[in-house]
């Protein structure tokens, strides 16, 4: 029964959603469509770190160069646009595969502060290499292909894209390589001695988990028509963190709640005061104090489905 | 580019050298006996820069204000290290690494807001004390600026310190054996808790020191703590987590490397010393030295 | 069936496994004793993968399989439970056991099936032999100790292992469960026809279990023999009984 309902709230919101742009004003399209990018964003990243228990501290990195893959091809080629939107995801997977090869030896949170000093070294070339990437100016003025080009058909766009995507990780969630992957999080020695290659699991949830993060990059271009090196600046990673720490990390919609928490509230704040960062550091300080286990894992834990694995 | 071109720039890398050290140094320690990856300790160097500037300019920029701020600057920072210690950290130790880095995060976001409350956005510069400026002629052509001389001794003298102060003192002696079981030292009736925030107090005073020796050397700035941190955290990797010497020959191999790639490669140096990382990664994937962990 | 030939390791210039040799026939239980740090945790972390030995072969089924990586070696068909418990804390019972399963047929690659349907008639089965069904669907971490224990041995039981090691099944139990537990153990043998290598402290367990014995002391083994011959022993009487029973 919880299921049909689960179904039902899922066809609801998703309908809800198509609805928007037919009652919103055009900014919070735009608003509703940057959360589903980021809500993708992290949930790609929950993938490995909430299911995962991989430590990807600079996950940005991915979402920054799948941003940059696709609007490089869409100003500087004349190839077709569907060209620019598979690069995207493919440049995050492959060089989120590259980076967990040279960063997988190594214990957990060796991994995490190697692979975050990494992503900045990327970040770095994108920063310094003007003649390619346009350096600290970014790229302006993307062509996006006309039915995306409008506020609404980029919604669209991302709604469609975002979707499917959330669809297939849930999917990947709940294969055996999804199981393998939450065995592995919980003990990769015990995983090991059941005849399960630890590193190579790993580092396909790595480069899956790249994929989707360039998947968010890619729709960041067709909603926002821009990309700049902050996209993938190691503190943007931390937040995409919180918000999978505020939404709750040990459940699947979580992240993509969190998203939608923090980016409302920057947008709020925003509006008052230009000290953003410390009201977000006092409320992330608050959430690790009073929500550890994030909104979602809270309610789950209040009106309990019976499995409280966050307190384990 | 002539012997002299490269060696001079060798000598700028040693000097950058000291800074990370410093900085790295005090970061390692609070990896080692605390296990928190310490995301606001970049901050916390970006404060002692901005209070090394206040101190100065409160002495009108005489020398007898570099000296006040040479002490006073990592002082002020400890103070707040210890205040935040207290009243947050101390109660989240038991924490996954997550959380802690989270934690950090959000302090290096509260500081970052802050700095920038009280000193505003634009570029502040610190004065090179009188006697620190000119030059030595160490060759024929080869300058060295005397601030980077003052820095090449002050870093040997830190290192020095630090030795004493991890295995001579009782404190230091405490901290190291809590650093491999802090169970076993919570047993024999030592206030663990204690020990860990003085440790992370000294973590963060060494970041405000190294935050104030920097501060004549360069324009003080909002997100300066950005790029630092992360260059400490590799430092921290190449030499062991925890091993305070293993920050040194870190510092030294992030230091040279740097200064090396700039002058070699303008634009992309910057990639050499992270080559050289996952180089050393390679063949010791625990880095360099014996990590406490 | 099973043999390790001369097996050494050190750490650090301490020799925590020293030239032992051990030779297991098909249907066998054997128990190795011996005091705290006499390296028999070393000793089957060297059977499995976990650590290499320095020297010394391993031969299992007439294959070498000496310095393969512990996921190959499971593979063969040699299962493990350890000593401390060491489940999969934030998975449920019924999932515990079906990712041995999954893993033992080669499935967890698989992205695209829902896992839940998988194997469940099998999962459930070792369920029930072991007596956990009813738990199935209890997140493992919040089992009792004895029961996480039993699970450890349900997980290695997913492999479908011919040869079973059990780092001291029965730590940390009481005394009724530590009795429940052997018996287990002995009708699982019985049942699925293993062989078992473990290892135990309770020096009842062991003579009322084991066929055969191996005992060590300071990484090296003073005696193998049936259990009256290793009672008998003096060596064994002065290095271990003796101790245990001051």
């Amino acid at each position: 029964m919880v299921k049909v309902e689960k179904k039902k709230l899922i066809a609801a919101v998703l309908v809800i959603f198509l609805l928007f742009p037919l009652i919103l004003p055009r900014f919070y399209v735009y608003l509703t469509s940057l959360i589903m990018i980021y809500g993708l964003l992290a949930t790609s990243l929950n993938l490995v770190l909430g299911y995962g228990g991989i430590f990807q501290f600079h996950h940005c990195v991915f979402y920054g160069v799948g941003a940059y893959a696709t609007a490089l091809i869409l100003t500087k080629t004349s190839l077709h646009p569907i060209f620019a939107f598979i690069a995207g995801p493919i440049c995050g997977s492959v060089l989120s595969l590259i980076l967990g090869i040279v960063c997988i030896r190594l214990s957990k949170l060796y991994f995490g502060m190697l692979q975050i000093s990494l992503g900045s070294l990327v970040w770095a070339i994108v920063y310094r290499w003007y003649s390619f990437t346009g350096g600290d100016d970014g790229i302006h003025g993307i062509p996006i292909p006309e039915i995306f080009a409008s506020t609404n058909g980029a919604f669209y766009f991302a709604l469609m894209i975002t979707t499917v995507s959330m669809f297939v990780i849930y999917g990947i969630v709940n294969s055996p390589f999804g199981k393998t992957l939450q065995g592995i999080r919980d003990n990769p020695v015990r995983c090991e001695m059941i005849g399960v290659n630890v590193r190579l699991h790993q580092l396909l949830a790595l480069t899956i988990s790249g994929f989707f993060a360039g998947v968010a990059g890619m729709l960041f271009v067709v909603v926002d028509t821009t990309v700049f090196p902050e996209l993938l600046f190691w503190t943007l990673s931390l937040e995409v963190l919180i918000m999978c720490l505020v939404g709750g990390w040990f459940t699947f919609f979580g992240p993509m709640l969190g998203a939608g928490i923090i980016i409302l509230l920057r947008t709020v704040v925003s509006t008052y005061t230009v000290y953003w960062a410390l009201v977000l550091g006092i409320i992330l300080t608050l959430v690790i104090f009073f929500l550890p286990n994030g909104v979602l894992g809270f309610i789950e834990e209040k009106f309990g489905r019976g499995l409280k694995r966050e307190n384990v | 580019m002539d012997i002299y071109t490269i060696l001079s720039q060798v000598l700028v890398g040693l000097s950058r050298t000291v800074i990370l050290f410093i900085v790295s140094s005090g970061l390692s320690l609070i990896l080692g006996v605390l296990r928190i990856p310490n995301v606001a300790h970049g901050s916390l160097y970006m404060l002692g820069a901005y209070t090394a500037y206040t101190i100065s300019k409160f002495f009108g920029g005489q020398d007898l204000g570099f000296w006040v701020a040479l002490i006073g600057a990592p002082l002020f920072v400890a103070l707040v290290s210890f205040i935040a210690e207290r009243c947050v950290f101390q109660f989240l130790y038991e924490r996954e690494h997550l959380m802690l880095l989270l934690l950090t995060f959000g302090f290096s976001l509260i500081f970052g807001d802050l700095v920038k409350m009280v000193w505003g956005g634009e570029y502040k510069t610190v004065p090179v004390p009188k006697v620190f400026q000119g030059y030595i002629l160490l060759f024929r052509h080869l300058h060295l600026p005397l601030y980077n001389a003052f820095l090449l001794i002050i870093g040997p003298l830190v290192a020095f310190l630090l030795w004493l102060f991890v295995n001579k003192t009782k404190m230091g002696k405490i901290s190291r054996a809590a650093a491999v079981d802090r169970e076993m030292v919570g047993a024999v009736g030592i206030n663990v808790s204690w020990v860990f925030g003085m440790t992370f107090v000294a973590g963060c005073f060494l970041a405000g020191l190294g935050g104030m020796l920097v501060a004549p050397t360069i324009s003080v700035t909002l997100g300066m703590d950005h790029s630092l941190i992360m260059e400490s955290f590799l430092i921290v990797i190449i030499g062991g987590l925890g091993n305070i010497w293993g920050a040194l020959i870190g510092a030294l191999i992030f230091g040279l490397t740097q200064s090396i790639g700039i002058l070699i490669w303008p634009k992309f140096g910057i990639i050499l010393p992270y080559a050289a990382v996952v180089m050393v990664l390679t063949f010791k994937p625990k880095g360099l030295l014996k990590s406490t962990w | 069936m099973f043999e390790a030939k001369g097996l050494s390791k050190s750490f650090d210039g301490f020799m925590a496994v020293s030239r032992v040799d051990l030779s297991v026939e098909k249907g066998e239980m054997v128990a190795v004793i011996g005091p705290n740090g006499a390296g028999k945790t070393t000793f089957f972390n060297l059977i499995t993968g976990i650590l290499k030995p320095d020297s010394g072969r391993i031969v299992y089924k007439g294959e070498d399989i000496t310095g393969l990586s512990p996921y190959e070696i499971f593979r063969k068909g040699i299962s493990r439970s350890f000593q401390i418990v060491n489940v999969f804390q934030r998975l449920t019972v019924f999932e515990n056991v079906q990712l041995s399963v999954l893993s033992r047929e080669n499935k967890t690659w698989d992205l695209i099936t829902n896992a839940s349907k998988l194997y469940t008639d099998e999962t459930e089965k070792i369920l029930e032999q072991v007596g956990l069904l009813e738990k199935k669907n209890t997140v493992s971490g919040f089992l009792s100790h004895g029961e996480q224990k039993i699970l450890e041995i349900a997980i290695a039981l997913g492999g479908k292992p011919e040869f079973m090691i059990l780092d001291e099944p029965t730590a940390g139990m009481s005394p009724e469960e530590t009795v429940r537990c052997m018996e287990l153990i002995k009708r699982l043998r019985e049942e699925m026809d293993l062989t078992i290598l473990f290892c135990e402290h309770d020096m009842d367990v062991v003579f009322g279990y084991a066929n055969r014995i191996m005992v060590m002391v300071r990484g090296e083994t003073i005696i193998q023999g049936t259990c009256d011959e290793v009672k008998c022993n003096r060596l064994v009487q002065e290095a271990y009984l003796g101790l245990s029973d001051e």
